[in-house]
């Protein structure tokens, strides 16, 4: 217990590192951006305009604004958007968080279960038939952008046989296409990490012992050699959490769901410094989480592995 | 003459590969009693892993390929069984233990998980008996503390105790046939020493049969009866331990023999070697195996496969020439 | 190792014996792996229809100026819009410069570039009688005239010199003729097939540019880190561990959104650099982390083996090992990684694309028109060719990649295959 703690604030702290690193480096750059976030209100009156710069502090020096910033958001509040008028950055982000989240969750979720069982199958059955129509669609996950994928399901689910809606949110059967979507490239990714882990472990003298003792090949595969097969998908999970994150911009955008995403890339272009730095932070703060959630579970799956020395 | 527990009979295995088909194990007979301890020797690639691995099934297929013979245990042939009959078989009444005690663990289950699966598979052990078992078991190799250390990790072993609990693992349903695979090559010497004393006690106590494969003639002279020598997939020589020690027949044994230090020889004599590498075994020689390599051969030695021959005490060799009565060639000039 | 050379001089057979070891070393790395490797990748029937796709469309977009395609620009909203794909209802003969608005001589290019050509001739003859003040502004209007009137501008965005030569060459070729609009047109008229082509240059260039540019930072990154060891080493894996969690595509919007800016434009165009370079350097720059991290595992499993060990008894400085002896030995390595980078930054920059913050138009590439065709996807119509066709020699060429990657893998070093 005192390993995992003692991990978890060392893991902090880095974390906090990055995130503050992040942080700056966001701001400084959506700053660098000559003009500013009113110059396209052309007829603004100049005293107006001043007074609105100021409401946002935008008329300070820019370490101020940083420190002044940097100082709210430590205490959580992000502040007022530019552009969207009467919501705070923490209210855009209460509403976009959850869809996201979810999106992203359900992604993952459907990419592993899928990744890795196509990925034994393959392994057991290798050289098969099915083991060769599973590489080519792995290899189409992979190689199809999700979104080309998204916008042919599209085509296919929603207008041509009226299956699933296309856009909008609330409901599972409004949540099953983007996830599908999103999730497809890692799925597939997945199912080839763990065919050959699969191969490889199964290739190990351990598995040679399991057979000797008896033990039928499904138990084999199961209890000997799934988790050895499921290091490098774990190990895997990281880098595809923080793709799954980044998916989720496009997949809002061709879905149309009301998630964080979808605000980035106009607050970025509007200049709503706020919500953008607002909507990277906890991004980066949700990418961070759920790697240590992975390394979590790695310690869990392989018990050579001590949190310590991660 | 007891009946024997394991006949194998002609066997022979081939692999298919890049280089093309390797015949790893060509025609091998040989028979085992209950309660022996029959030593297999030779290099790696002479076959003799090999054979046990495809009496058990265990060889992956493809590339490998049982090409003919039969493995009969009490009348039983194990190279036709079904899959499940020979996991009936497997770990209950022929267990294996491997040699590198390293990885021949699964990492990622405790010794109490890996234990107990045997006997609650085969044994039928609740789990309490079988955990029961399982500790009785790791107290039998001594394992001090067994208790508690049945539910530690594999790697939380050093290699001498991983080994241990291997043959704890592979004797805890009492099976009539232990074939044990170099286990005690990858461990230190005095490791070694503990391990066979540890097996010798175990087979009286528990009176199986242990087949040893081993590339060292000291385990041989230490722990076995009867000793089948391979070279190139066929057996090339067998005797009683101390017969094959005391008047080696064929040019491989003579110089396998040879290549042991002895305390007793002059020191500044050099530690003979026999020369050359092992076959390839995707292009033998028509001939004898051992024929690029051997200091004895003949021209005859070339055209056609030495057959079998008995020996005056018992046992057999394949070799054409009188090792007795003829020169080494470093000798003949 | 550094010690053992203080310590006492190897005797002379031992150097002998590590330079025979060294040499063979560099024989069996040097020709045999290459061969060995090419000869098991001829054998993978996949990974070679992969190779013969990409050789195709990499001289096919090399290429593209010199088929007989429509211009990848010209609009026609008056009776070319959403065209199907196909021969039905399309002439055969499409002319370029055809479209009365362009107000090309007799409508069609040839004519109007002889008029053009002849235009500058003339022009270039008077400079050339001029002199003083008639010249410099003679000159001026000659500088005017090739920017501004080229009809070679109004067809094809910003071309190359070499473009240029190559489009030149087109149209002694084949003259006014092209093909008609297989693939369809999009909503502004414009011919999806030659779209296609024209995509493919920018979207391979930037696959390859940028990887190019990932290559160089990986490796350097790499090589350094393993060779150095010890605490640098720790270091700077570190850092890459942390650069990893970072979602990198908020940094590149923001990036973007200075690079989009018009006074950033105007200062770039200034300097001469191009906005699409900073873009192809701007992905490769996030692209080298994996690079960096197979590297340095090669390099350290590589630094124990012996024939490093003979290049130092040998007495080869160290830069000399790691350019003579580390890179070399990485690069099976590293090749395999660049099949696969080149499709991930390939897919980056149509995402980029796609999200509008990529290739801006008039330039093309497939993210683009892959954007262009899901925004005309609509419940009333679809215009499935605006996606298709782009969609497909994306995902295509992705595939091909990809499997291409795993052929090399699996040829270039069987222990990969698990990593």
């Amino acid at each position: 217990m005192g390993e995992s703690l003692q991990f978890l604030f060392r893991r902090a702290g880095w974390y906090l590192a990055t995130m503050w690193v992040v942080y700056t480096v966001s701001f400084f750059l959506m700053h660098a951006v000559p003009g500013g976030p009113f110059d396209a209100e052309r007829n603004l009156p100049p005293e107006v305009r001043k007074n609105v710069e100021a409401q946002f502090n935008l008329n300070d020096p820019l370490p101020v604004q940083y420190f002044d910033h940097l100082t709210r958001a430590l205490r959580g509040d992000f502040g007022a958007s530019i552009k969207i008028p009467d919501f705070t950055v923490n209210e855009i982000i209460g509403q976009g968080f959850p869809i996201s989240a979810s999106l992203g969750l359900f992604a993952m979720v459907f990419a592993v279960c899928l990744g890795t069982t196509a990925g034994v199958v393959s392994a057991i059955r290798r050289e098969s038939f099915v083991d060769f129509s599973f590489m080519v669609a792995a290899t189409l996950g992979i190689a199809v952008p999700n979104f080309v994928l998204a916008s042919l399901a599209i085509i296919l689910f929603v207008f041509q046989i009226q299956l699933l809606p296309a856009a909008g949110w609330g409901s599972l059967k409004q949540i099953i296409l983007p996830a599908i979507c999103l999730g497809a490239p890692y799925a597939g990714y997945i199912s080839r990490l763990t065919r050959t882990g699969m191969l490889e472990v199964l290739g190990r003298d351990y598995i040679r012992t399991a057979f000797a003792k008896g033990l039928s090949e499904r138990r084999v595969v199961v209890r000997h050699a799934l988790r050895g097969a499921l290091v490098p998908v774990v190990s895997y999970l990281g880098p595809a959490v923080a793709g799954v994150m980044t998916g989720s911009l496009v997949v809002e955008k061709i879905f149309a769901l009301p998630g964080m995403g979808s605000h980035f890339i106009e607050a970025a272009f509007q200049r709503d410094y706020p919500l953008a730095l607002g909507v990277v932070v906890v991004y980066t703060a949700l990418v961070l989480l759920m790697n240590t959630m992975v390394d979590f579970s790695y310690a869990i799956l392989d018990p050579r592995v001590k949190l310590g020395e991660l | 003459m007891t009946e024997p527990l394991l006949q194998v009979d002609d066997l022979r295995v081939e692999f298919r590969t890049d280089e093309g088909v390797v015949r790893a194990v060509d025609g091998v007979s040989f028979d085992l009693a209950p309660g022996e301890t029959l030593g297999i020797v030779g290099e790696s690639g002479s076959g003799k892993s090999v054979t046990n691995l495809a009496m058990l099934g265990l060889i992956p297929q493809p590339p490998g390929r049982i090409s003919s013979g039969r493995a009969l245990y009490r009348d039983e042939d194990l190279l036709t069984a079904n899959a499940q009959r020979l996991s009936q078989i497997r770990g209950r009444h022929i267990a294996m233990i491997f040699q590198d005690p390293m990885t021949a663990l699964n990492p990622f289950l405790t010794v109490e998980e890996q234990l107990t699966e045997v006997t609650r598979l085969h044994l039928r052990h609740s789990h309490d008996e079988a955990i029961a078992h399982a500790i009785d078991m790791l107290e039998q190799v001594g394992i001090t503390g067994a208790d508690k250390r049945v539910f530690d990790y594999p790697h939380q072993f050093s290699g001498g105790m991983r080994q241990r609990v291997m043959i704890a693992m592979a004797l805890s349903c009492n099976p009539d046939i232990l074939i044990a695979d170099e286990p005690s090559t990858a461990l230190d010497v005095t490791i070694q020493a503990q391990i066979l004393d540890l097996m010798k006690q175990l087979q009286t106590d528990h009176g199986t049969s242990i087949i040893m494969i081993t590339h060292d003639l000291g385990v041989v002279a230490n722990i076995c009866h009867r000793v089948l020598v391979m070279y190139g997939g066929k057996i090339v020589e067998r005797a009683d331990v101390d017969s094959l020690f005391a008047n080696p027949r064929h040019p491989y044994t003579l110089g396998l023999l040879d290549s042991v230090p002895r305390w007793d020889t002059d020191i500044t004599e050099k530690l003979r070697v026999i020369p050359g590498q092992p076959p390839d075994l995707a292009n033998l020689p028509p001939g004898c195996a051992f024929y690029p390599r051997c200091s004895y051969r003949e021209d005859r030695c070339q055209q056609s496969v030495p057959p079998a021959i008995e020996r005056p005490d018992g046992g057999d060799f394949a070799c054409f020439v009188d090792v007795d009565n003829v020169k080494p060639a470093e000798e003949r000039t | 190792m550094v010690e053992s050379q203080d310590a006492k001089q190897p005797d002379a057979s031992e150097l002998e014996r590590y330079a025979a070891l060294l040499d063979e070393a560099r024989r069996i790395k040097g020709t045999s792996l290459w061969q060995d490797a090419w000869r098991r990748l001829k054998r993978n029937r996949l990974a070679m229809i992969s190779l013969w796709c990409l050789v195709a469309v990499a001289m096919l977009a090399a290429f593209a100026p010199l088929l007989p395609l429509q211009s990848p620009l010209d609009k026609d909203l008056k009776d070319r819009k959403n065209l199907a794909p196909g021969f039905r209802g399309q002439r055969y003969w499409v002319k370029l410069g055809e479209r009365s608005d362009l107000r090309f001589a007799s409508d069609s290019l040839t004519a109007e570039l002889a008029k053009f050509d002849d235009e500058v001739a003339e022009l270039k003859t008077k400079v050339r009688a001029a002199s003083g003040t008639d010249r410099e502004q003679l000159l001026g209007e000659l500088d005017g005239k090739i920017h501004n009137s080229d009809p070679l501008e109004k067809l094809w965005h910003n071309p190359g010199s070499i473009v240029r030569q190559l489009l030149r060459l087109r149209i002694m070729l084949f003259g006014d003729w092209c093909l008609p609009s297989l693939f369809g047109t999009d909503d502004l008229g414009r011919d999806v097939l030659s779209r296609v082509f024209w995509g493919a240059r920018v979207s391979l260039i930037v696959g390859i540019v940028a990887t190019l540019v990932s290559l160089l930072i990986g490796v350097t990154y790499g090589a350094v880190s393993g060779y150095l060891g010890g605490w640098i080493d720790s270091v700077m894996m570190r850092i890459v561990d942390i650069l990893y969690s970072i979602p990198f595509i908020f940094i590149v919007i923001f990036i973007i959104t200075i690079l989009s800016a018009e006074e950033t434009k105007a200062k770039m165009d200034a300097l001469g650099i191009n906005q699409l370079t900073v873009f192809y350097v701007l992905i490769g720059a996030i692209y080298w982390l994996t690079m960096a991290r197979v590297v340095r595992g090669q390099v350290i499993s590589l630094k124990t083996e012996l024939f490093i060990d003979a290049a130092h008894v040998v007495g080869a400085s160290r830069a000399r090992i790691v350019f003579q002896h580390l890179i070399p030995n990485v690069m099976s390595v590293v090749i395999v990684y660049l099949t696969l980078t080149i499709p991930a930054v390939m897919r980056f920059e149509a995402f980029l694309s796609f999200l509008g913050v990529g290739v801006q138009a008039p330039d093309v590439s497939w993210g683009l028109l892959v954007d262009e065709g899901v925004k005309a996807v609509t419940p009333i119509k679809i215009y499935w060719w605006l996606i298709a066709f782009s969609g497909g020699a994306l995902a295509a060429t992705l595939f091909s990649l990809n499997f291409l990657g795993d052929g090399l893998r699996d040829a270039l070093d069987p222990r990969m295959k698990n990593r």
